[in-house]
């Protein structure tokens, strides 16, 4: 609740989290089905309409309602951009603690796994493994996640690491708490400010990866949309069509830009060092 | 990776090498044509290579005995002429005294035979030695004459020796093992460079025998995409381009400075179902699917129209009026029967796959035709797959159903024997066959009489259309898009480029 | 030293996971280089066609002999042949790389030549609206995908203003330096685009904090001009983080921007790699990863060597 309040009296923050609290909106609506058309409706006769006041945003090469495409398209994007979030930052926390806490032989091996992975480019290990398992919404959530789950490793094990050696953690094993109660309690305490910013930085990341590989065509599969989708389809219309083009361009710019924003105001609130700069 | 074909590569990059210093000497020309294509050659080897973008490169460089002219007649390339014998089971070729090879020898009798016996050597890896297996021997009885004699009348290999993948290459290249690593054919154009991915240069050749080319050579550049190849065209980079998406081949006439040619190929487009799946197992079910889909309606929104509804037989000489064929007018009411009297009348879910970008259209059309069988209550989920998955996945049948754009011959025989023939190299794929379908292939491979063949590949394409394996749905066109001052294109159905050799850049 | 010789000391370990890894995962997408080849017409092969191009093409051992061979090679600098090159996977790579090394150098520059005025500026009218309008600007710049980017601009210059980008047959800058940079403007712009977005706003906020340092402080209350306390004395403070995310960046872009290569039709590294990866050419792909990976790694042992130099404080290898 303090955190909302933070944020709403932060300039960017509030912006942010207008933006992003819209689009998660409209996610669900178009999750639910309320949209002003059904999206996978073809209106034959009205293929590639301009915007006019029945299609808001025109239709597309099949005659679906543009407008209806774009909210299941952002309630697509979302899905794929929160649940790979989700599961890179809980393996990233899960590694990243193991790594700090058992220290040695564990710490070398991980953080060295993670550096192949970073090492590794990004764009072409998600492509080689959607190849692998055929693409599809949950192939896209699991290699989006292996891309993003070293920069939270690093994110966990770099506080993790120097919180182990403070002497509270000392003192609390002195008075006999349990090892995993160190672990949950005073580690993550310390651990959940660098991990919110990061996570939120995280879903912009998510988002744009989740549009280059339907850029592809190895995300998202049709008649199902997401906004890469749909401006991959753009792409050979773009002349006869530009609505094709500038609705989803738009609302994935707006998008980004909503969670960028809120990451800023979060970082700006959650650490000290940097309240100052961008207040 | 074998160290001798390692060597191999070694001496093609010096030869390689010295061809690029040679030509950076020579000044650019205005006669040089500027082309660009999407899909760049996957390979030199004009008998291993069966993919589209590299028989178009490997035909301007080699030649076959035989060629099939625009309207799909055989005319003389290597080969002055031919004759069958009375029983059908001897073709013997006539060679032009005059055809060289590009490294300056006559082709010979003797470098026919050795071209065919690498194709039927199976240590070669030619997918095109199916179409040869009848030769039984090669006699070379003087400088210019060869005889194939065969085990049986084969009558569809004539048209099969028309392709690049039969093409004549130097005996002595074959016996140095370089074919593939360097191209050196008889053909209109040298390749000097060849960057994969990239661009290719070629020359043209001043002895070929076959006439002479009226450009001094062409650059292709591979632009991957064809949006990009539009603006290349638009900004003069590029006299003329290949172009394979129907959405981009529809915007060149809005430019005043290009034109647009398009032909109709003998490709098709085609829903194939798995018969040996449930329920597609069903005629009826399989039946009904096929009344169910408004072909015209795919190609019009898919397509934008570009194309025409067909059945099996896609050649002009034996196409027919595909109204005729069953099911071909949408007949929802008939496919809601037909279903119900297999016992599903509360349809079923099934997946149907598609390669992602090839055709540039195969999403959009799974698209139409999964909104139109949801109609009759089939769920179709669609897999869009890289097109190397969706080959590995073909090729072990599977798969429901399949959006595929297949290759057509000018040959029925040629075209459909590898599915439906009893021991068809595909049938594993196709995954149905009658006795009817066999036997009527049979007899159309072995009947010399054309409007014999042409009544039983009628009799072939009703019965096809009526048990549905596969629905046919239609053929598209294959563009080139050139800027007004190129002259001289002639487009064939099987979307050759040989007609680059009467092409001239005026100013 | 020492931090430097343990961080090279990890680079073997990290180049051998990263070459098993594509190594496994190449190997495990469906399709083969003979698919690659023939596409359905692969299904016409008898099985001793199969076999005779499967050795061609080095395939038909088991993995681990592959691998081993491989590695055996590898660690000699031989990284195999590449089936669709018929060339050296090294010279195949080192012929591709240049254009990718301009065009991550264009991009930067951009992003340098943009960004870091702009950031100062912005620093120096703190909250002020000029202030507002180049953070709005650098937010745009961070949140726009460069495929969008790229297409918006595209369709905005030919449809807009009828110019479009030169997308015909690539020109090396040293044949021809006026074209190579007539093509590669757009594409260096895209990928520069959303760099000096972020070289903005880090040497912003860079700039703000050493502005409110105490020595800066002072240094104006003793009465040093403003612009001479900008340049001499904040500028190069703030400086380091700008060239810790310059490198980082940079190293990206050494990868090849697969995208942004493919919509501009540049013959880069990442349209290699990805082609290489559709024609199954395992050696290349194997042997382009591997080089994007090490570029990757020396690149950001050079950025955290330059952040030592730069910055006194930072004692390496004390985290």
């Amino acid at each position: 609740m303090q955190l909302l309040r933070a944020i709403f009296s932060h300039s960017s923050g509030r912006i942010g989290g207008a933006i992003v609290g819209l689009y998660i909106i409209i996610a669900i609506l178009g999750l639910l089905g309320i949209t002003p058309h059904d999206p996978l409706m073809q209106f034959r006769v009205d293929r590639l309409h301009a915007p006019d006041a029945t299609y808001w945003m025109g239709t597309d090469l099949f005659g679906r309602d543009v407008a209806s495409r774009l909210m299941l398209g952002i309630s697509q994007s979302f899905i794929v951009a929160f649940a790979s979030v989700a599961l890179a930052a809980v393996a990233g926390i899960v590694l990243g603690l193991a790594a700090a806490w058992f220290g040695g032989w564990w710490d070398g091996t991980i953080m060295r796994f993670m550096d192949v992975l970073l090492a590794f480019p990004a764009i072409l290990l998600a492509l080689l493994i959607i190849a692998i398992v055929g693409p599809g919404t949950w192939t896209s959530v699991m290699a989006i996640a292996i891309v993003y789950t070293p920069i939270f490793t690093r994110v966990v094990r770099g506080p993790a690491l120097s919180l182990k050696t403070r002497d509270f953690v000392d003192a609390a094993r002195t008075f006999g708490s349990s090892r995993n109660y160190i672990l949950t309690r005073h580690l993550m305490l310390n651990l959940v400010a660098p991990l919110t910013v990061q996570v939120t930085l995280a879903l912009a990341w998510g988002l744009l990866t989740e549009a280059g590989l339907s850029f592809l065509g190895l995300g998202t599969q049709p008649p199902a949309s997401s906004l890469g989708l749909m401006l991959a389809d753009s792409r050979n219309l773009m002349e006869m069509a530009p609505w094709l083009l500038i609705f989803p361009g738009i609302a994935i710019m707006i998008g980004i830009l909503g969670f960028n924003l809120l990451g800023d105001a979060l970082r700006d609130i959650l650490d000290p060092r940097t309240r100052r700069s961008a207040a | 990776m074998g160290q001798s074909l390692m060597k191999k590569f070694a001496t093609s990059v010096a030869f390689a090498a010295a061809l690029g210093a040679a030509t950076a000497v020579v000044p650019a020309s205005a006669e040089t044509l500027r082309m660009a294509w999407s899909q760049d050659a996957t390979g030199l080897d004009p008998h291993k290579q069966t993919a589209f973008s590299s028989l178009r490169l490997l035909e301007l460089v080699y030649e076959p005995l035989v060629r099939l002219n625009a309207d799909l007649e055989i005319i003389p390339a290597l080969a002055e002429s031919w004759e069958f014998s009375e029983d059908g089971k001897t073709l013997t070729f006539k060679l032009d005294a005059d055809a060289k090879f590009q490294n300056g020898e006559k082709v010979t009798p003797a470098d026919v035979k050795a071209s065919f016996e690498r194709v039927l050597d199976e240590a070669t890896g030619a997918a095109a030695r199916a179409n040869f297996t009848s030769i039984e021997s090669i006699d070379t009885p003087d400088e210019t004459t060869v005889v194939f004699n065969l085990s049986q009348p084969d009558v569809p290999m004539l048209t099969a020796m028309t392709g690049i993948n039969a093409a004549v290459v130097p005996a002595s290249e074959i016996e140095a093992g370089t074919i593939g690593t360097k191209a050196i054919g008889s053909g209109p154009f040298k390749l000097d460079s060849w960057e994969p991915n990239q661009k290719e240069v070629l020359s043209a050749n001043p002895d070929w025998a076959g006439g002479e080319v009226k450009v001094d050579g062409i650059d292709i550049s591979v632009l991957p995409d064809e949006t990009a190849i539009l603006a290349a065209l638009r900004t003069k980079q590029v006299d003329f381009a290949l172009i394979n998406d129907p959405l981009v081949a529809t915007l060149v006439p809005n430019e005043a400075s290009l034109e647009l040619s398009r032909t109709p190929v003998l490709a098709y487009h085609v829903l194939q179902l798995n018969p040996s799946r449930e329920p597609m197992t069903e005629q009826a079910v399989r039946q009904a699917i096929s009344c169910a889909i408004d072909r015209q309606d795919v190609l019009d929104t898919a397509l934008l129209g570009e194309g025409a509804v067909t059945g099996p037989l896609t050649m002009p000489a034996y196409r027919s009026d595909p109204g005729a064929l069953f099911c071909y007018e949408r007949d929802v009411e008939k496919a809601k029967q037909l279903m119900a009297d297999a016992g599903y009348e509360d349809g079923f879910s099934a997946t149907v796959i598609a390669a992602t970008g090839e055709p540039p259209t195969a999403a959009a059309e799974a698209q139409v035709i999964q909104s139109q069988l949801a109609e009759i209550g089939i769920k179709l989920d669609i897999k869009m797959m890289e097109l190397n998955v969706y080959v590995d996945t073909w090729l072990k049948g599977d798969f429901d159903m399949a959006v595929a754009l297949n290759g057509g011959r000018a040959d029925p025989y040629s075209m459909y024997n590898r599915y439906w023939t009893k021991d068809g190299n595909l049938q594993h794929v196709a995954n149905y066959i009658d006795d009817t379908l066999d036997s009527l292939m049979q007899e159309g491979r072995v009947e010399t009489d054309f409007d014999k063949r042409k009544e039983i590949f009628a009799k072939f394409e009703t019965h096809l259309a009526e048990v549905s394996p596969w629905i046919w749905l239609y053929t598209g066109y294959t563009y080139t898009a050139q800027q007004k001052n190129v002259k001289g294109f002639v487009p064939s159905p099987t979307g050759t480029l040989f007609g680059l050799t009467e092409v001239s850049v005026g100013e | 030293m020492n931090y430097l010789a343990r961080r090279l000391m990890t680079f073997p370990l990290v180049m051998l996971g990263v070459s098993v890894l594509v190594f496994v995962s190449i190997r495990l997408v469906p399709g083969d280089a003979i698919t690659a080849m023939l596409g359905t017409e692969a299904g016409l092969l008898t099985p001793d066609q199969r076999a005779a191009l499967e050795a061609y093409f080095g395939i038909d051992q088991g993995w681990f002999t592959q691998y081993w061979r491989w590695l055996a090679g590898a660690v000699q600098g031989d990284l195999g042949v590449s089936v669709t090159f018929g060339k050296p996977v090294l010279d195949v790579i080192l012929e591709r790389f240049p254009l990718t090394l301009e065009l991550a150098l264009l991009s930067m520059v951009i992003a340098l030549a943009i960004g870091l005025p702009a950031g100062i500026f912005a620093a120096t009218r703190n909250e002020k609206p000029s202030d507002l309008a180049v953070r709005i600007f650098a937010m745009i710049g961070q949140s726009t995908p460069n495929f969008v980017f790229a297409l918006l601009a595209i369709y905005v210059l030919s449809v807009g203003f009828g110019v479009l980008p030169a997308m015909g047959e690539f020109t090396p800058f040293l044949e021809n330096p006026l074209r190579n940079l007539g093509q590669m403007i757009l594409p260096a712009l895209t990928l520069g685009f959303a760099f000096a977005a972020a070289v903005t706003r880090i040497s912003r906020s860079a700039m703000l904090d050493i502005l409110s340092d105490d020595y800066i402080r002072t240094a104006r209350a003793k009465g040093v001009p403003a612009r001479k306390v900008i340049w001499r004395h904040a500028l190069p403070n703030a400086l380091i983080p700008v060239v810790t995310l310059s490198g980082v960046e940079f190293g990206y872009l050494l990868g090849g921007a697969v995208i942004v290569e493919q919509i501009f039709a540049l013959p880069g590294l990442g349209r290699m790699v990805l082609d290489a990866i559709l024609q199954r050419d395992y050696a290349l792909v194997q042997g382009s990863v591997l080089f994007i990976a090490l570029n990757f790694m020396i690149v950001n042992l050079l950025v955290d060597l330059a952040y030592a130099m730069l910055d006194p404080r930072i004692r390496l290898g004390g985290k």
